[in-house]
């Protein structure tokens, strides 16, 4: 749910000629599995989502130019990108000591570029497109799904207000503690390092994450913890891009709730509850399109708001 | 009713959680800190180096973002990752001189330059580098004639870098032994590389590249290797020769205060360990008074 949109009365629940397997003739159970080995989107992400990071591999392995640091702070084609939420520990310890003149005009250049390139691109489109944490996180959802599946172990499930709480807590800690705390036990940046550089014993505690989220709460570091998360909601609350939702091609399954890593976004798939004809998924949502391959009808589609009108 | 119930059951849920998250985050603050100041206070005469420009330890833990530009840029590849069995913070670059010190190959202290939060300073680097040039500049027309600016420019860049300083332990020096040296330094296994300074191109111009220790032959009478390839010369360090009352003469490398630190004299010393090791972040007076 976007912050800025007003609480509205629901509309009617569509009655079942409106529904779109009706429209087509189809019996419903036939009209769900129309889409059921579509992975356009995922495979565009996660091809994506290699090629990023191993651009930062090749890069240092071959000297090449081309991506380099890591995801901490990278050089893209000499084009300084800074991770905005070091970059706010940063001017919070600089309140304190006299560091904040010395930063230099690249800090500026690189925490402003990152910015302003993902309050376009929206959401938390970091996390499933360049995150490489996020994509261990992915196959541990799946084993935690799977177990919870045969009832071997049991879901907890905790408020997601707590990645705030964390979000200001790692700033207040940097204040008071003077060193950037979250980023030794960040596992972006460990993994991206990691992988780049040549890996390390802190692993270990990438690997403790990893097995809480199996057996204990699933995706527990990017749903309640992960600060990193919740300065990208916050900088794509407004983004243009989005995955817009078309109430008259929705058939109500909600095989896109299964398949989300946000299901809350996708408020409004449940039958009765969308207010509008359409919607677009607010800043939670991490675009990576799980929902847009699922959907039989076609209802969940990537667009750019303002250019969807004119085309 | 019902409905109220459950958001009083999740207020409470949530103070629970917000409570827990609270008290780890101040554990591990507290634990990360300590962790940190322990593994300095710990470590005072470490042999690991932080890079050419590091600011004062206690800002450059907050300073630096673990973003890994300056080991990227490295062309000798001198600095590395502090892992978390190493005894800096997790992270943090640095640069251990024995295995590959920094040999100034880059020329412009690259390093620096690249760091995007300042944690390795470069304005010091650049506004030295600017007043050599102007002081050449001064000197009229004439003087720029017979001088390459750049060049200029990139011995005093160097000049202003302090990364520590040199000390020499005299008991196991070849020099001061009055030995001599022949052969590779460090042995055929040794993985370092360095840009010669003793060594010139056939028509007497100054090697560019850096290239593996382990080709490097040096035959020396009395071994002076850490004088010849100190990439600062003898500002830095020189062999001070003394002849003795009983007409012997004995020699000893001797440290002098334009010593930036950099650590080519500790890599290239061929006894083991090392005769002379650079002391982390030290001024000059502080290890010669």
């Amino acid at each position: 749910m976007s912050l800025f949109s007003k609480k509205r009365e629901p509309l009617p629940p569509k009655k079942n000629d409106e529904m779109p397997h009706s429209k087509l003739g189809m019996p419903y159970k036939e009209w769900m599995g129309m889409n059921e080995d579509r992975h356009k989107w995922r495979n565009r992400r996660w091809a994506f989502l290699v090629f990023i990071n191993l651009l930062f591999v090749i890069s240092f392995a071959l000297d090449l130019s081309l991506l380099e640091g890591s995801l901490s702070g990278s050089r893209l084609l000499g084009f300084y990108l800074l991770d905005p939420y070091n970059s706010f520990q940063l001017l919070a310890i600089s309140i304190k000591t006299e560091y904040l003149p010395y930063l230099t005009m690249n800090f500026v250049i690189g925490f402003f570029t990152i910015v302003i390139f993902y309050s376009i691109m929206g959401g938390r489109s970091f996390c499933s497109w360049v995150c490489p944490y996020h994509f261990l996180a992915e196959w541990a959802e799946k084993l935690h799904d799977y177990l919870v599946k045969k009832k071997k172990i049991k879901e907890h499930s905790f408020q997601r207000g707590l990645r705030y709480v964390f979000w200001a807590g790692f700033i207040l800690l940097a204040f008071f503690t003077q060193r950037l705390v979250f980023e030794t036990l960040n596992p972006v940046g460990i993994l991206s390092r990691a992988m780049i550089y040549g890996p390390g014993l802190i692993l270990l505690w990438v690997l403790v994450i990893i097995a809480f989220e199996i057996v204990y709460s699933k995706r527990f570091w990017c749903r309640y913890v992960c600060p990193i998360g919740a300065t990208w909601s916050i900088i794509g609350n407004i983004s243009p891009v989005a995955v817009k939702f078309e109430l008259d091609k929705c058939g109500h399954c909600r095989k896109c709730q299964d398949v989300c890593l946000v299901p809350h976004e996708l408020w409004f798939v449940t039958r009765g509850k969308a207010t509008n004809e359409k919607h677009y998924v607010g800043s939670d949502c991490t675009r990576c399109g799980y929902c847009v391959d699922v959907c039989p009808g076609d209802a969940l589609n990537f667009t750019v708001k303002g250019l969807d009108k004119i085309l | 009713m019902a409905k109220e119930n459950k958001t009083n059951i999740n207020r409470r849920q949530f103070l629970k959680s917000t409570a827990i998250a609270a008290a780890s985050m101040a554990a591990i603050g507290a634990g990360v800190t300590y962790i940190q100041k322990y593994k300095r206070d710990e470590n005072n005469a470490q042999e690991l180096l932080r890079p050419p420009g590091a600011i004062d330890e206690d800002a450059f833990l907050y300073a630096c973002i673990k973003c890994g530009l300056c080991v990227q840029i490295c062309p000798v590849h001198a600095i590395k990752f502090a892992g978390i069995n190493e005894d800096l913070a997790y992270g943090t670059p640095y640069i251990n001189a024995r295995e590959q010190a920094c040999d100034f190959s880059c020329d412009s202290i690259q390093c620096a330059e690249t760091c995007p939060t300042a944690a390795l300073y470069f304005i010091q680097f650049k506004e030295a580098g600017l007043k050599a040039i102007e002081a050449v500049q001064q000197q009229g027309p004439e003087a720029l004639k017979n001088i390459n600016p750049f060049e200029v420019q990139v011995v005093a860049m160097k000049k202003v870098t302090h990364i520590g300083v040199a000390k020499l332990n005299e008991k196991t020096c070849l020099a001061v032994k009055g030995k001599g040296f022949s052969g590779t330094p460090r042995g055929e296994n040794f993985n370092g590389v360095l840009r010669p300074q003793s060594i010139k191109n056939q028509d007497g111009s100054k090697i560019r590249k850096a290239y593996p220790l382990k080709e490097q032959k040096y035959e020396r009478e009395i071994c002076d290797l850490c004088v010849t390839e100190c990439p600062i010369g003898e500002e830095a360090i020189t062999l001070k020769k003394t002849t003795n009352p009983d007409g012997s003469v004995s020699y000893k490398p001797n440290v002098l205060e334009g010593c930036t630190g950099c650590g080519v004299c500790e890599m290239i010393c061929p006894t083991e360990p090392a005769s002379i090791v650079i002391e982390a972040g030290k001024t000059y007076e502080e290890v010669y008074s």
